[in-house]
């Protein structure tokens, strides 16, 4: 019997830097894109679901799915011999029979990952292949539809503020909430703290190997020796910029004062105004 | 009212309508398959398998169920019971019947299914594996649009000690499609039923193309996705490797394992290895570029032309 943690963010929160870092810490060595694939990874494979349940995912309904999903992850954790990290983007929800989505009787913690929402639209739009203003609007009011992800089940959306409070305020289980600027302001202090959540051991000098191996400008060198199996296709690279603030050169005022007004709140909350 | 089918060779006499099964054609010999309306435990006495959905007793019957629509017991390789939480002939009910269960019913009488789509090129079968979502389905309608019969959709049954090799066995004529591939294909969704009520999938009929008799398995390709065009390709799997990976080919392979053992098949496996090379498959994903993925398959199975029907 084990238990997951997740590793819990909205879209272009930094998830996959983190995932990379842990990667590098974990195996004390350079990260190679190829060994990384398929480590810590989404939650909501629909192969895992499949071969688990005995039942075609695309044969079930939303409602079904999302209904049956926590039985999948009560059954492999009653077969893990140790904590399971998986990569979430959904948000923390109650299925329609009203248990939670993420059982918390199988949750050992939730490390959550949030990041400027001014800066996640800069980096959506990007990552979407939209406008800036898109991709403004898809946060605020997200698709009724869920989005269709071939191997992913679907997503369930919601607005960035609801994603942020549905983790933060999440009862039952325990939350590191970690922010993008201060991955990028300090990385080794973030990552010993994320380790030591995690119930990993850590020492300083292979937190400070990890930090190095996932620098910026490494992951850039290492997307363009032998690309990355993340990267949206129509994206030139996914490992665009890593910084914190760089909306303040690209959004209007219009733009930046339209985020700030629908999430408005929850910015404050987290010290973004 | 019953009605009798064939199932990959076998005689199904069934109390639910199977519009998706061929008639049977041949001798009038005993049913090798009963599909029964009835009662279904509500659970299974000291299960080895517990899960959600489905239970496996020690003797190797299954019971399977899905809320809402129906429950179904598997017995022997020769007996379904069904009970319905719907109208019984409702698509709904079958699409789980020739999903799971025709799995379940399978291994139960010795056979290897399949998580694959199966076409005939050039009189054999080639097989295409994958995740769910991979596209087997897709690739397999594609193949039919060009005019190659199709043995099987989403399972596909092996007879691994058939006499002269391992022989797939046809399956039914029609194939599961989701709405953006029958627009992609043109194809009409006039008169067809969805496969679920919500579902925006659909049962298509494969008029005139389908293999109904067994073929020699030829090559089995795992369908992958390339996410740079420098990974495309067909990459030739050793025999050891290509064990592995038809263990993870396996449909339900965690049911599958507990029906058939371990070591039988591990057994089974290595046949097929010996008996047809397996392959990587890595491919664009998208409908855009299928007839040159489907032209490109054709020839490296070394017969073009002569792989039409």
């Amino acid at each position: 019997m084990s238990g997951y943690y997740w590793l819990a963010s909205y879209p272009k929160s930094g998830n996959t830097w983190m995932r990379l870092a842990l990667w590098a810490l974990r195996h004390g060595k350079p990260v190679d894109f190829a060994e990384f694939a398929g480590w810590a990874t989404v939650s909501g494979l629909r192969a895992v679901f499949d071969e688990v349940l005995g039942v075609e995912s695309s044969d079930l309904n939303a409602a079904e799915i999302e209904t049956l999903r926590p039985r999948v992850f009560e059954t492999l954790s009653s077969e893990a011999p140790e904590p399971m990290l998986r990569k979430v983007h959904e948000p923390w929800i109650l299925t329609p029979a009203g248990e939670p989505l993420f059982p918390p009787a199988v949750t050992l913690g939730a490390v959550y990952i949030v990041r400027d929402p001014r800066d996640v639209a800069v980096a959506l739009s990007h990552h979407q292949g939209a406008s800036l203003d898109r991709a403004i609007a898809f946060m605020s009011s997200p698709p009724h539809e869920r989005g269709s992800v071939w191997r992913q089940m679907d997503y369930h959306w919601v607005s960035w503020h609801r994603h942020v409070e549905s983790w933060l305020d999440a009862p039952g289980i325990r939350v590191l909430p970690v922010r993008y600027e201060d991955m990028v302001a300090d990385m080794p202090a973030v990552l010993a703290e994320v380790a030591e959540f995690l119930g990993w051991d850590a020492e300083p000098e292979a937190v400070a190997a990890a930090v190095e191996a996932t620098a910026f400008e490494r992951l850039r060198i290492e997307e363009e020796k032998q690309g990355f199996g993340e990267k949206p296709l129509h994206m030139e690279r996914f490992f665009r910029r890593g910084e914190a603030g760089g909306w303040r050169a690209v959004l209007s005022g219009e733009q930046a004062a339209r985020i700030q007004h629908d999430h408005g709140a929850v910015m404050l909350r987290l010290g973004y105004l | 009212m019953t009605t009798v089918h064939t199932l990959c060779g076998l005689k199904v006499v069934s109390d639910l309508p199977m519009p998706d099964l061929l008639p049977w054609t041949g001798d009038d010999r005993a049913p090798d398959v009963a599909i029964r309306l009835g009662e279904v435990p509500d659970r299974l006495d000291a299960p080895v398998i517990d899960g959600p959905l489905l239970q496996v007793g020690a003797d190797g019957t299954c019971r399977f169920a899905v809320s809402g629509v129906a429950a179904y017991l598997v017995e022997g390789g020769h007996t379904v019971t069904v009970r319905t939480e719907m109208d019984a002939a409702a698509p709904d009910v079958r699409v789980f019947l020739l999903g799971t269960v025709f799995g379940i019913l399978c291994a139960q009488r010795g056979l290897l299914p399949l998580h694959a789509s199966c076409v005939a090129i050039g009189g054999r079968a080639v097989a295409f594996s994958g995740v769910s979502g991979a596209g087997k389905s897709t690739l397999a309608a594609a193949f039919h649009r060009q005019g190659y019969p199709v043995l099987a959709d989403d399972v596909t049954v092996v007879d691994v000690e058939a006499p002269g090799g391992p022989l797939v066995l046809p399956s039914f004529p029609r194939i599961k499609l989701w709405g953006d591939v029958m627009n992609a294909f043109a194809l009409p969704r006039k008169g067809l039923e969805r496969s679920r009520a919500e579902l925006d999938k659909y049962h298509v009929p494969l008029d005139g193309r389908f293999q109904a008799e067994p073929l020699p398995l030829a090559a089995i390709y795992r369908l992958e996705e390339a996410r740079l065009p420098s990974q495309e390709g067909a990459e030739r799997l050793n025999p050891a490797t290509a064990v592995q990976s038809l263990e993870v080919d396996i449909y339900r392979c965690r049911t599958m394992r507990r029906l058939l053992s371990p070591a039988r098949l591990f057994h089974l496996l290595t046949q097929i290895a010996a008996a047809a090379p397996s392959y990587r498959l890595w491919r664009r994903m998208g409908l855009g570029d299928l007839d040159a993925q489907v032209a490109a398959l054709a020839a490296r199975q070394g017969s073009d032309a002569g792989g039409r029907a």
